[in-house]
């Protein structure tokens, strides 16, 4: 027992998406296609992406509120940047601005020392709000069609939002595991004041944290504003959420200091999954912002008990 | 079954969980108004006992007889209802509320229609429970804002209104001074008078022989014996408790001679509100310990001289150049090391593993391509070069530092400091709440360091460690230098008196 919920911890996302395969490849014919499959793969990288930005915010005990608004500012930019300046420009652009909103949230934080949550969650409705006035309140369309192979085209017959999705999740994995950057993460999240007893620059930590959140909000931004050719600043309300709800699926400890990308990256799949079960059996689009809110408590709730259990077990003497 | 004398009596109490007999077939009584310290090291079982009589664990073999009846405690409120009261080490008060409430949770005096609390009742109440135990604390002040010290005493008070006959309180001492703890034993001496019976727990032997009337020893989830106090020695119990002979506790040491080589000189240093004043020298390869009650400045002082508490004034001279030491990584950097007496909070980094734990300062340097990533054998290697001398106890690699002992986790957190190559080492109770066994190899580390050429300061609550350990030991008393000794003028009658600032000799 204590070994299946020590594996869980680690690998419980990926038993969940196995069983939910079986349950989808019986239920539905068409679900064992390479075509379904990769398509659920690509609608599952939003989530994904911006959950390894959130992977490492919750690693470090913090949390970032304003990613969807993140990935709204982002839209407007390209979308008013792209007739001016050219798509690659614009994109490198748009992406530097999203990455000056984690600067400023990071600053906030470290310098002023307001809560992460209330910092965060004030800059959501800040960021929304320039752009609102940036984009002059109205949605802007692209007329550069060629943006479009960004979020829609296919290379080798796979999307190229799941290369992106890769490459970014390669970056991050050696990130947390393999720097001493990721280190120091973990070490922050874990323990802040030990961490700064053993001399960590524990706010530039901080901050650099923020950065490649909205680094990863500005890429699925990026994306998302490519498949549709419309620069929006409402857009993907309440995204946040299924950032958080994949981190935690995912199997990274809310309590900080550690962080798991693989499940993070199986989570945002699963969550997609989700989504495409419920739109098998017809259920109406509105209810898929019910379900991740679901997910998310069921998932909370899991991991609360398997960490009570683990607890009883170690007062009880037993080395788990 | 009532024996005249006999509160509290268990014949062959056994709890044993999957892998393990946490407590084989224990023979245990307690007198009535008698003080009975239970002793053992980490994992003797003595928390397994004291859970089973406070209903936290089923009994599982055996009996237990109180008070004259058989009983069998299925929750902690039916044990706390038939006068049991335990202190465990964490507190159970509710920080947010008032003495008072603390004390008569769930049990408020009420008014009108019993739908209100009677505060005023309440207060008075209270305050009749604490000046039964000549407590000077107005019973309207919030638990947060009072020092640990007495929020134990508000615990004790706490078990005191439940009319307990037996309470029982493990490691009470622990986190006080010497002067909390002679309050606490005037307590303990007053309900004993008053016929409360007591079970004592501490891992502090003589506290034990200053108060028991009688010492039982726990090894291995079985007992070794009862001893009547005044009939036994300290190196007897000791015996029981690690099973073989220790002659003496700071036995083994053999302090290397070298010529006395300056290493760092602090001048006129002072701390706002903490410390006036201090200067003093620390000579390469010594141990150097600092003695003083709470309120004396000491833990201030070497927060300080690491960096993470600012000074007020005066000047550090390291290694003949004058050094300013704002943060902790200033003084890394100088070859400062650190080992905070707050082990669980500010020490341990609980998430991550042993080798994690062991190799974050230095990360940066056990790395390749231009230090972008960790190379994890160097990482291994610097942490077994470590280790060598440490002799961390752990499963392997990946193992959390969560699951080590005390004494092991000590060591990580030690560890940590000594892979910088640090020339001055600073210590603040280097052996807190870790096992007589561990704490006797923090003691020969901490020598061997010092002969390998590494300076220490430390500070320790145990008065022993103080004695015994240090070359030269300096007592601070309310900020300032009261008295120096060193290893031939060294007395601890003459060490406590300095502290509580009596030291002209």
């Amino acid at each position: 027992m204590i070994k299946f919920l020590k594996l869980y911890e680690k690998i419980g996302i990926f038993i969940f998406l196995v069983a939910g395969s079986i349950f989808l490849s019986i239920a539905s014919p068409h679900f064992l296609q390479s075509d379904t499959i990769l398509n659920i793969i690509a609608q599952g990288t939003y989530g994904a992406i911006v959950g390894f930005g959130m992977t490492l915010a919750i690693t470090l005990g913090g949390f970032d509120l304003s990613v969807d608004a993140v990935m709204a500012l982002t839209s407007v930019f390209l979308s008013i940047l792209i007739p001016l300046i050219g798509i690659p420009l614009a994109i490198f652009i748009s992406l530097i601005v999203a990455c000056f909103v984690g600067l400023i949230n990071g600053l906030i934080i470290t310098k002023l020392r307001v809560n992460p949550l209330i910092t965060t969650l004030a800059m959501m409705t800040i960021i929304r709000g320039v752009a609102l006035i940036v984009a002059g309140g109205r949605q802007i369309v692209i007329h550069e069609k060629v943006f479009m192979e960004v979020g829609t085209g296919k290379l080798l017959g796979v999307p190229n939002p799941i290369y992106i999705m890769v490459v970014l999740f390669v970056i991050f994995y050696f990130i947390l595991y393999h720097t001493p950057f990721g280190r120091h993460i973990s070490a922050v999240g874990s323990n802040e004041s030990a961490a700064r007893i053993s001399g960590l620059k524990v706010d530039l930590i901080k901050i650099f944290v923020f950065v490649l959140v909205s680094f990863t909000a500005g890429v699925a931004g990026t994306i998302r504003t490519s498949q549709t050719l419309i620069g929006i600043p409402t857009m993907s309300p309440g995204f946040v959420l299924v950032a958080i709800t994949v981190t935690i699926l995912g199997g990274t400890s809310l309590s900080g200091g550690r962080g798991n990308l693989w499940g993070t990256l199986f989570a945002g799949i699963f969550i997609s999954m989700i989504y495409y079960g419920l739109n098998l059996i017809g259920v109406q689009i509105f209810y898929q912002m019910l379900s991740v809110g679901i997910v998310l408590i069921l998932a909370l709730f899991i991991d609360g008990i398997r960490g009570r259990y683990l607890e009883t077990l170690k007062a009880k003497g037993i080395k788990v | 079954m009532k024996e005249n004398d006999t509160l509290l009596k268990m014949v062959g109490v056994t709890k044993t969980f999957p892998g393990v007999v946490a407590v084989d077939d224990v023979d245990f009584d307690v007198r009535y108004g008698e003080v009975h310290a239970l002793v053992g090291e980490n994992g003797a079982g003595k928390s397994t006992l004291i859970k089973i009589l406070g209903g936290v664990y089923d009994l599982e073999k055996g009996s237990i007889f109180f008070d004259g009846d058989e009983v069998s405690f299925t929750s902690t409120h039916q044990s706390l209802m038939s006068g049991i009261s335990v202190i465990y080490q964490e507190f159970n008060l509710i920080p947010d509320l008032s003495v008072a409430e603390n004390i008569f949770i769930g049990r408020e005096p009420k008014r009108i229609a019993g739908r209100f609390v009677h505060w005023k009742k309440l207060n008075a109440d209270a305050k009749g429970v604490l000046d039964r135990l000549e407590i000077q604390i107005d019973p309207r002040t919030f638990v947060s804002d009072l020092p640990v010290a007495e929020r134990q005493m508000v615990e004790i008070a706490k078990a005191l209104s439940f009319e307990s006959k037996l309470i029982i309180m493990d490691e009470p001492t622990a986190t006080l001074t010497d002067r909390e703890v002679k309050k606490l034993f005037e307590i303990i001496s007053g309900l004993r008078r008053e016929g409360v019976s007591i079970i004592y727990i501490s891992h502090r032997l003589e506290e034990a022989f200053e108060l028991a009337d009688r010492i039982t020893v726990l090894r291995d989830g079985k007992k070794i014996g009862t001893r009547i106090c005044t009939e036994t020695s300290e190196g007897e119990i000791i015996e029981m408790m690690v099973g073989k002979v220790v002659k003496d506790y700071f036995a083994g040491e053999v302090r290397k001679q070298r010529e006395r080589e300056l290493i760092m000189e602090v001048k006129n240093y002072s701390i706002a509100d903490h410390i006036e004043e201090v200067s003093f020298e620390l000579y390469r390869g010594e141990i150097l310990g600092f003695a003083g009650v709470i309120g004396s400045g000491v833990h201030h002082l070497l927060r300080s001289l690491y960096g993470v508490e600012p000074k007020k004034g005066g000047q550090m001279i390291f290694e003949g150049k004058p050094v300013e030491i704002r943060s902790a990584r200033d003084a890394i950097k100088l070859g400062f090391g650190y080992v905070t007496e707050d082990r669980k909070n500010a020490g341990i980094l609980p998430d991550m593993t042993v080798l994690h734990n062991v190799t974050i300062i230095i990360i940066k340097l056990l790395t390749f391509l231009r230090g972008m990533f960790i190379k994890n054998s160097t990482e291994r290697e610097k942490f077994n070069e470590i280790n060598r001398n440490l002799n961390i106890k752990f499963a392997d690699y990946g193992q959390k530092i969560i699951y080590l002992s005390g004494g092991n986790q000590q060591k990580v957190v030690i560890g940590r400091t000594l892979v910088t190559n640090c020339k001055v080492l600073i210590l603040q109770e280097p052996t807190r709440g870790i096992d007589v066994g561990a704490k006797a190899e923090i003691h020969r580390i901490m020598r061997e360091l010092a002969n390998r050429g590494i300076s220490i300061i430390m500070t320790s609550s145990e008065l022993p460690e103080l004695v015994n350990l240090p070359d030269r030991c300096i007592v601070l008393y309310k900020g300032r230098i009261a008295a120096e000794f060193d290893r031939e003028s060294m007395e601890e009658e003459k060490l406590v008196a300095a502290q509580i600032g009596q030291a002209g000799n």
